[in-house]
């Protein structure tokens, strides 16, 4: 065989590596009927975050089949592409099925950062955009007429979460904080150092880490050395399974209790449940404890079609869906600025919305809304394999005025 | 800055670094010997993690599947190497790089088929489960055994390879191969093995590794390139070289993790710029 060099390894390596980079290409695109609404559904099937695509993907195919795939009496397209968890991607495809599929909707990605990029692709092609994830920019200092937060403001989840771990955790007073090194943890970092001063608790220690980290030995050989009474988190998917997994072999827990302040739900089940032990947990959605009755419709039929019960991204997807619907419905219009309109202020009821009432807040487009914290239940306490977590709290609180930083949301 | 505290990480960088090593050692030795690289690699590991789980579901013995699935991987690994690597020699080196990317593809896909798109725990077995006191910090027993089995591996591997026959066989084929087929030695023999070795200890590296990182789709993804800067960092083909830059890698990660919390997983990947800057042929490499 021919002699492989030291420079010859580097270029083969860097090519190899170029084309892992290039990733799939655009996914289940078909060509465009001449009548039909197209939605993009721009979820991440690569990246980091790659996990949640298939579930946002299967919440908004489950919506749009229960309006039998029509709106205003024209068959819906659903158009899908691959974000791939990073914003020039994501920012491409959106762009390219604007121009090419005609897609005037877009639900989607996934990850903050990512969804703040598509968010000013669409303000500046004027298509109603909404999402579901955990910065404040969407609905706060980066708010437009085009883009929606479905999400709990991370004011409200965190406020929900620190005071009710507080009520049942009174002799946890120093908190250990790991935070996802994006848009998504800094807000939530921001809330819970806020929140904890509040209530009478010392922070003892910040760790920033980077988005995808795997290795949480050196973290967490760091946040004991600190004796904390609590880890307190803002760490998703992977990240957090593996985070969670590292303390369980360090001994924190399940003497000690970690929270994950905003998680995905697809955390619970990769862990061993002797690991969830003590593992307190914030959500915008799960298949547990959210009683209403569409959420109870919505896990019987997403059960039957996937065999699963469906987590966080199943639910958003399906519920941005079912929104994005009402408002093109309430408004009689497929024009983006008159669903712009619609959707500002809608409001839904416990028998219409997947997480109990929930409004539009004209003036940033956040949703007002209920956030979920559940405690995970142990080994003895769980009747099944899908029996794991218990609601202790939920609620909202009112935004004060000076966490809104939306001050003027423009024009259309 | 406590003494104590370095002290726990360094604990930590040898044992994160020793797992680095054996997985930079099975990809050394095959790039080495085979000029191959083996961009599957990555998915050894996860195959090796993957085996691991599914032979402890199906025994519930969490000793035998340490035992069996890295042998698994080596199976596999050789019937790749026999059946579909090998016809692809004669058609030179571009052939088989853009094989063994496919093929990293085909497994990162068949862990998702196979095993589904959640990722997977296991926990210790019971004997390793807890903490030992080291006085600095009360560390895992696991991750202590991963460090010792890890490191006795590396050993074997190196008395192998040191004391043998085969090999010395194999020490001749990583430095000219096409001198070991001149003297008479079934060159394509000696791949095969070599290959089946490379991935046995990269197997191994991710079956011990299962209950302190699971098993998950994208593990391959992740660890494919640490297996890269191990040996580029070491030298190609320099199996002691290989087993220092693990070290190293998981030394220099961990500390930075003390210091510099943000920028933990790129110090592995600055390590290499700076040392190729300095020493391009790698830290013990000659070419």
């Amino acid at each position: 065989m021919v002699e492989l060099t030291r420079r010859d390894f580097l270029k083969v390596a860097g090519a190899g590596a170029l084309m892992a980079g290039l990733g799939p290409l655009e996914v289940g695109c078909v060509a465009q009927e001449a009548r039909d609404v197209p939605i993009l559904g721009i979820f991440p099937y690569t990246g980091s975050l790659a996990q949640n695509g298939p579930s946002l993907e299967r919440g908004m195919a489950l919506a749009l089949e229960e309006e039998g795939n029509r709106v205003l009496n024209r068959p819906i397209k659903f158009v899908k592409r691959d974000s791939e968890t990073k914003a020039d991607a994501a920012t491409r495809r959106t762009e390219e099925a604007i121009d090419s599929e005609g897609v005037r909707f877009v639900i989607g990605p996934w990850s903050s950062g990512v969804a703040l990029a598509v968010s000013e692709v669409a303000k500046r092609r004027k298509v109603v955009h909404l999402f579901s994830g955990g910065t404040e920019d969407i609905s706060g200092k980066r708010c437009h007429r085009y883009s929606f937060q479905w999400a709990s403001h991370p004011y409200n989840a965190c406020s929900i979460v620190v005071s009710n771990f507080v009520r049942l955790n009174p002799n946890a007073k120093r908190w250990y904080l790991f935070i996802s090194d994006y848009a998504f943890g800094w807000s939530i970092e921001k809330y819970v150092k806020l929140l904890a001063a509040q209530h009478g608790v010392q922070i003892v220690g910040v760790d920033r880490h980077p988005l995808g980290e795997r290795e949480f030995s050196g973290y967490m050989t760091k946040a004991i050395a600190a004796n904390p009474d609590a880890l307190v988190t803002a760490t998703v998917t992977l990240d957090a399974v593996q985070m969670v997994r590292t303390a369980f072999n360090f001994g924190f827990t399940p003497q000690k209790p970690i929270v994950l302040t905003w998680a995905v739900g697809d955390e619970i089940q990769p862990l061993q449940p002797e690991m969830r032990e003590n593992l307190w947990i914030g959500m915008n959605y799960f298949y547990q404890g959210v009683d209403t009755p569409v959420s109870q419709a919505f896990v019987r039929k997403y059960q039957e079609r996937f065999g699963q019960p469906p987590d966080y991204p199943a639910g958003a997807g399906y519920a941005m869906t079912r929104l994005l619907l009402s408002g093109i419905k309430k408004a009689n219009s497929l024009e983006p600025a008159e669903v712009v309109k619609a959707l500002e202020g809608i409001q839904l009821n416990e028998r219409e919305s997947l997480i109990g009432p929930m409004m539009i807040d004209p003036k940033t487009h956040q949703n007002l809304r209920d956030f979920f914290f559940f405690r995970c239940k142990k080994k003895a306490e769980m009747k099944d394999d899908l029996d794991v977590v218990q609601l202790v709290g939920k609620g909202r609180v009112d935004l004060p005025a000076d966490i809104i930083e939306c001050k003027d949301i423009g024009q259309l | 800055m406590e003494i104590s505290g370095l002290l726990a990480q360094t604990l930590n960088g040898v044992v994160i670094g020793m797992s680095y090593a054996l997985l930079g050692l099975g990809l050394s030795v095959i790039v080495g010997l085979m000029n191959i690289p083996n961009f599957v690699h990555g998915g050894i590991f996860a195959l090796g993690a993957y085996f691991l789980l599914s032979i402890f579901w199906a025994a519930h013995n969490f000793w035998l599947a340490l035992a069996v699935a890295p042998l698994a991987v080596l199976l596999l690994a050789v019937a790749v190497e026999m059946g579909l690597l090998r016809p692809l020699y004669r058609l030179g080196h571009d052939y088989v790089l853009l094989f063994t990317f496919a093929l990293a593809l085909i497994v990162d896909q068949t862990l998702i088929i196979i095993w589904g798109p959640t990722a997977l725990s296991i926990l210790p077995p019971d004997i390793l489960m807890g903490g030992v006191n080291l006085g600095v910090i009360n560390y895992p027993k696991y991750h202590l055994f991963v460090m010792v089995a890890g490191g006795l591996c590396i050993v074997g591997t190196w008395l192998f390879l040191d004391r043998t026959r085969y090999g010395a066989i194999m020490r001749a084929g990583l430095e000219d191969p096409d001198m070991v087929s001149a003297l008479g030695i079934n060159i394509k023999r000696v791949f095969t093995f070599g290959y089946g070795l490379g991935a046995y200890l990269g197997g191994l590296a991710g079956a011990l590794n299962a209950p302190i990182r699971g098993a998950s789709p994208v593990m391959s993804i992740e660890l494919l390139p640490i297996a890269f800067v191990v040996i580029v960092l070491g030298g190609l083909g320099n199996l002691p070289g290989a087993i220092a830059a693990g070290i190293i890698l998981g030394v220099a990660q961990s500390l930075v993790t003390l210091f510099w919390a943000e920028a933990s997983s790129i110090a592995i990947f600055a390590v290499m710029a700076i040392v190729l800057l300095l020493r391009p042929q790698g830290l013990f490499g000659v070419r």
